[in-house]
């Protein structure tokens, strides 16, 4: 759904170059990113489409300061309206803005092998800077919603199946919700019926305002969530548009892991 | 100007320097990453540690990698003033109003700014502790040191440390020894919170514990750390470590910070070539 009154963009990337130089393999270099441009406003929801190696984790990454941009500019807009360009800015400023302003949220859960379940989403949030009892009781709400049951809460991550933990790691991702939200394949592990859950909780957001930028492996989550696609090929945008105009041009081997 | 609100730094390192041996003109020059090397060939000298930078928020863990010799421990021991250093100015927001450099305290002064603001966690428990000494009184230690003198109040305080560091309280007046590695190392970390320091340094914590025992240790620290905004660096070759602990980190070889980076970002895309080959070992 797309907003009558023109926004300013949460994210305004432009020229985005990644390159790695790989020093121990005689010094060659593989460019990931070539000059990408793109905006994305509150409340739209931009779907990353390409074949696998096109470049949509990386842009992801590069984003969220994981690599580090060789050129360009990525420039995000703070709750006070102000904007900091994410490629520049020092690693301590990062810190302070992922997890509170850009959250990410990826099919792997980042491993604290001895946190409980309910522990680590309420952790999660008090890094947001929430106290410990709101915390627990946005940290409660969000797994029911995510069919974690409470029979779940006290036990150790570790010993999570592979779709229990993604939805652990989408209910700590997304406790409080952030300006804007990076998510790799969030749900790529779920059985239908979780699967439906998640996609509704970040239909919700979207709709409440929050910048999605997002890679999925199929189709109908896409045409589901995405209020805007931009197809990728070889780190290159090849196309960028509303999603009635870009999904009847994708097919389902354009969106591979 | 930047409107994110980051917080303000509690530990400041600049130009930290260890110099084993004479210093001589050119020794900075022929020693270092890019020669491959921290000895002087001319003098003998080592270059432990050179020019070291960096800064460290209440609440935040800096980790410091890289394989044995790198100075990394080095670099450790400077800032606690078990060793003397060559070179540098270490400020500790919390004591003197940051208008001190620690490494020129007198050292009367220094062993009070030591008991008061900062603490060591070694590999090794029997650095930090006295084995032959019980746990509680292995607590007592740091406690009387800064002045405590109640007996029922060094007690409660050991007990209540001990319990925070999950050590079985009907173990509290057997001596260390007697304990296993993971227990010893929980005893040392008790002892390390007995003043509430401002500054934590962490020293391979987990090396040489069982991988469960270690998860376990780990996971403590984290909780701590998180619970009292402790400034901390941690020293580890382990990458899952410092993942674990830290948001940020640097990077040492032959005695020079080679790379500073978000934690993720060295793992995912390390820069220099010492970097990349240190995180591939570590991935392979």
């Amino acid at each position: 759904m797309s907003t009558a009154i023109a926004t300013k963009p949460i994210l305004d990337v432009r020229n985005l170059t990644k390159s790695f130089v790989l020093h121990n393999i005689d010094g060659r270099t593989v460019t990931g990113l070539h000059n990408v441009s793109f905006t994305v406003e509150p409340g739209q929801h931009l779907a990353l489409a390409g074949t696998s190696g096109a470049g949509k984790s990386t842009l992801l990454r590069a984003i969220y300061r994981t690599y580090a941009p060789s050129s360009g500019e990525v420039w995000f807009r703070l709750s006070d309206d102000s904007v900091v360009n994410l490629a520049q800015i020092s690693d301590p400023e990062i810190v302070a803005l992922r997890g509170r302003q850009i959250g990410y949220v990826s099919q792997f859960l980042r491993a604290q092998p001895r946190r409980s379940v309910l522990d680590l989403v309420i952790r999660a949030g008090v890094s947001r800077g929430m106290n410990v009892a709101d915390a627990r009781e946005l940290g409660i709400l969000s797994l029911r919603r995510l069919n974690i049951g409470e029979q779940l809460w006290d036990v150790h991550t570790s010993v999570l199946s592979g779709g229990e933990k993604q939805r652990v790691n989408i209910a700590a991702g997304l406790i409080s919700p952030p300006r804007l939200l990076l998510l790799d394949e969030p749900v790529s592990a779920l059985d239908p019926e979780n699967r439906e859950s998640a996609i509704q909780l970040i239909s919700e957001l979207t709709h409440q305002g929050v910048a999605v930028l997002a890679v999925f492996h199929d189709l109908d989550a896409i045409a589901r969530l995405a209020t805007q696609i931009v197809v990728m090929q070889k780190g290159r945008i090849i196309n960028n548009g509303p999603v009635d105009q870009i999904l009847p041009l994708l097919h389902p081997g354009d969106v591979q892991p | 100007m930047s409107k994110i609100v980051i917080p303000d730094s509690v530990l400041k390192v600049s130009g930290l320097g260890k110099i084993y041996g004479p210093i001589t003109d050119g020794a900075i020059e022929r020693t270092g990453s890019h020669v491959g090397t921290a000895r002087d060939y001319q003098t003998g000298s080592i270059v432990a540690a050179w020019d070291v930078n960096f800064e460290v928020a209440a609440g935040e863990a800096l980790g410091i990698v890289g394989e044995s010799g790198s100075g990394k421990s080095t670099v450790l021991r400077c800032i606690a003033g078990d060793i003397d250093s060559s070179a540098g100015d270490v400020r500790l927001a919390t004591f003197e109003n940051g208008e001190s450099n620690l490494l020129s305290l007198d050292a009367a002064t220094r062993r009070k700014m030591r008991i008061d603001q900062v603490s060591v966690v070694y590999q090794d428990p029997a650095e930090g502790l006295a084995l032959g000494v019980t746990a509680g009184g292995n607590i007592a230690d740091p406690l009387t040191a800064a002045g405590w003198r109640n007996f029922e109040g060094i007690r409660a305080r050991a007990r209540d440390l001990l319990q925070r560091t999950e050590v079985p309280l009907d173990r509290m007046d057997d001596i260390v020894r007697s304990f296993s590695g993971g227990m010893r190392q929980r005893v040392q970390i008790a002892r390390a919170l007995a003043n509430n320091p401002r500054l934590v340094l962490l020293d391979e914590p987990t090396t040489g514990l069982d991988a469960s025992v270690a998860a376990g240790v780990l996971d403590l620290i984290r909780g701590l750390l998180e619970e009292f905004e402790l400034a901390a660096i941690v020293v580890s070759h382990d990458f899952s470590v410092i993942e674990m602990l830290t948001e940020r980190c640097i990077v040492m070889h032959h005695g020079r910070v080679v790379e500073n980076a978000l934690t993720d970002q060295l793992l995912e895309d390390p820069h220099h070539p010492y970097s990349q080959k240190l995180v591939s070992a570590a991935r392979a």
